[in-house]
């Protein structure tokens, strides 16, 4: 698996923001018996999401976090794919890999942001650095993406308090998965190299993503949290 | 599915910053109606019926000998490919060779999780789909998917912490499906989102297999 080097940028990331809405330890509790109200419309497509959306839906304060974590990781692999098709410079199963990939997470981009109505937050600035204009190294940072998804989203499953959240999120976590052993497959490494994934918390996959550097600026938060419900 | 569940919800826009005791005030009932989940055009429940399950030790021990079972006969499939399968070579044998050792360690895990609940190995009979490659392939494919499809119509009806660790060996079946669509020529994710089967609906397919004969 590639290593991410960790250096840290000086803006807070979008990330960030997002992690430090995540309740830790024994508070935690005390969110899991409040919620807040999500809504949104799905135009199509969201699978489990579909019953999440359209009407107006209760969440966790912890989930609405959990949600915005998982929404700023599909921004970026969205983007990052978006920007690569678009430079052109990618040839054979590469190229067709980052088309298929590119629409699945702009689906899971669309997905999430209906589901957290007024409450998602804003696509970060990115900036990939040259890894979407050459074939290698878009590779080598397509299979650290999806592997660090995989990863997040299975440090985040046992925290949602949501079943039907859960339900879809996992819906999600496998194609994630099957993105990280098609790219694997493609650059000729074990696509499935351990029998059980491994999940890394919050503060890890900041630091990896970090690490990444291409998170450039975070869009501050609208101040109001009042949540659109146009179900 | 028209049913309403109802739950308490905090009025979002003037919930207080940073927690605390005041938030409890605004603590409010809102009424959420729970749609059909619909996934492919398959109708698997609503929002209730996910709830009402109600996880438990007991359930969570249930799930584990489900998971069992799928595990004990994709561990076998590949055990006996390897052994009798002299035709399937090349990247179907480092397939059958990496995904066998994974799905024994699976097996090994719930058995040792399970303990004296563990349910006893039924007796397999693969025929030729262990030694005609072009069924292995197309048999594990099957196989992976339904895995992939097992665990996750089951994930919300596990404990969360034992859903933890169910979820780490479902992204590993979906790697194991991404793998053998790709050496099958298919696309490895044909899908934004992945679907989930209920337990019968693996059971049936399972069954359909006519790999379990005793």
């Amino acid at each position: 698996m590639s290593e991410l080097t960790y250096q840290a940028v000086d803006q807070d990331g979008a990330i960030e923001e997002a992690l430090d809405r995540l309740p830790e330890g024994d508070s935690r509790a005390a969110f899991l018996r409040k919620s807040v109200v999500m809504g949104g419309a799905l135009a199509g497509g969201g699978a489990l999401f579909g019953a999440l959306t359209g009407t107006a839906q209760a969440q966790s304060r912890s989930d609405v976090a959990i949600l915005n974590f998982a929404l700023t990781l599909e921004y970026l692999e969205a983007a990052f794919y978006k920007e690569a098709v678009a430079m052109g410079a990618l040839r054979g199963e590469t190229r067709r890999f980052a088309r298929v990939v590119a629409a699945h997470e702009a689906t899971h981009v669309r997905t999430l942001k209906s589901v957290l109505g007024g409450l998602a937050v804003s696509k970060p600035r990115f900036n990939f650095r040259g890894t979407t204009s050459d074939q290698g190294r878009f590779q080598a940072t397509a299979q650290t993406l999806e592997d660090t998804g995989v990863s997040a989203y299975l440090g985040q499953a046992p925290n949602i308090d949501s079943d039907a959240l859960l339900a879809a999120a996992g819906t999600i976590l496998t194609v994630e998965a099957r993105h990280a052993a098609w790219i694997r497959h493609i650059r000729g490494e074990s696509p499935a190299p351990l029998a059980f994934d491994k999940p890394l918390t919050k503060r890890q996959i900041l630091r990896a993503v970090k690490g990444t550097r291409f998170i450039v600026a975070a869009r501050r938060q609208p101040a109001r949290r009042v949540p659109s419900l146009t179900g | 599915m028209s049913e309403h569940v109802t739950v308490d919800v905090v009025q979002a826009g003037v919930l207080p910053e940073g927690g605390g005791d005041t938030r409890s005030q605004f603590l409010r009932k809102a009424v959420v109606g729970g749609g059909t989940l619909v996934v492919g055009g398959v109708a698997i429940g609503g929002l209730p019926k996910l709830a009402s399950a109600a996880p438990s030790a007991r359930q969570d021990q249930a799930i584990l000998n489900f998971a069992l079972l799928l595990e004990y006969l994709e561990a076998e499939f590949y055990t006996v490919a390897e052994t009798v399968g002299a035709a399937i070579q090349g990247e179907l044998r480092e397939f059958a060779t990496v995904v066998g050792a994974h799905e024994r360690t699976h097996r090994d895990f719930l058995i040792s999780t399970l303990g004296s609940a563990a349910r006893a190995k039924p007796a397999f009979d693969f025929r030729d789909t262990v030694t005609d490659p072009t069924k292995f392939r197309q048999t594990a494919q099957a196989l992976e998917e339904v895995g992939v499809s097992a665990y996750l119509g089951q994930a919300t009806r596990l404990r969360r912490p034992t859903l933890g660790i169910a979820a780490t060996i479902a992204s590993v079946e979906a790697r194991h499906a991404s793998w053998i669509r790709d050496i099958n020529g298919k696309l490895p994710a044909p899908a934004a989102f992945d679907k989930p089967r209920t337990k019968s609906q693996v059971e049936s397919a399972v069954q359909k297999t006519g790999f379990i004969v005793a």
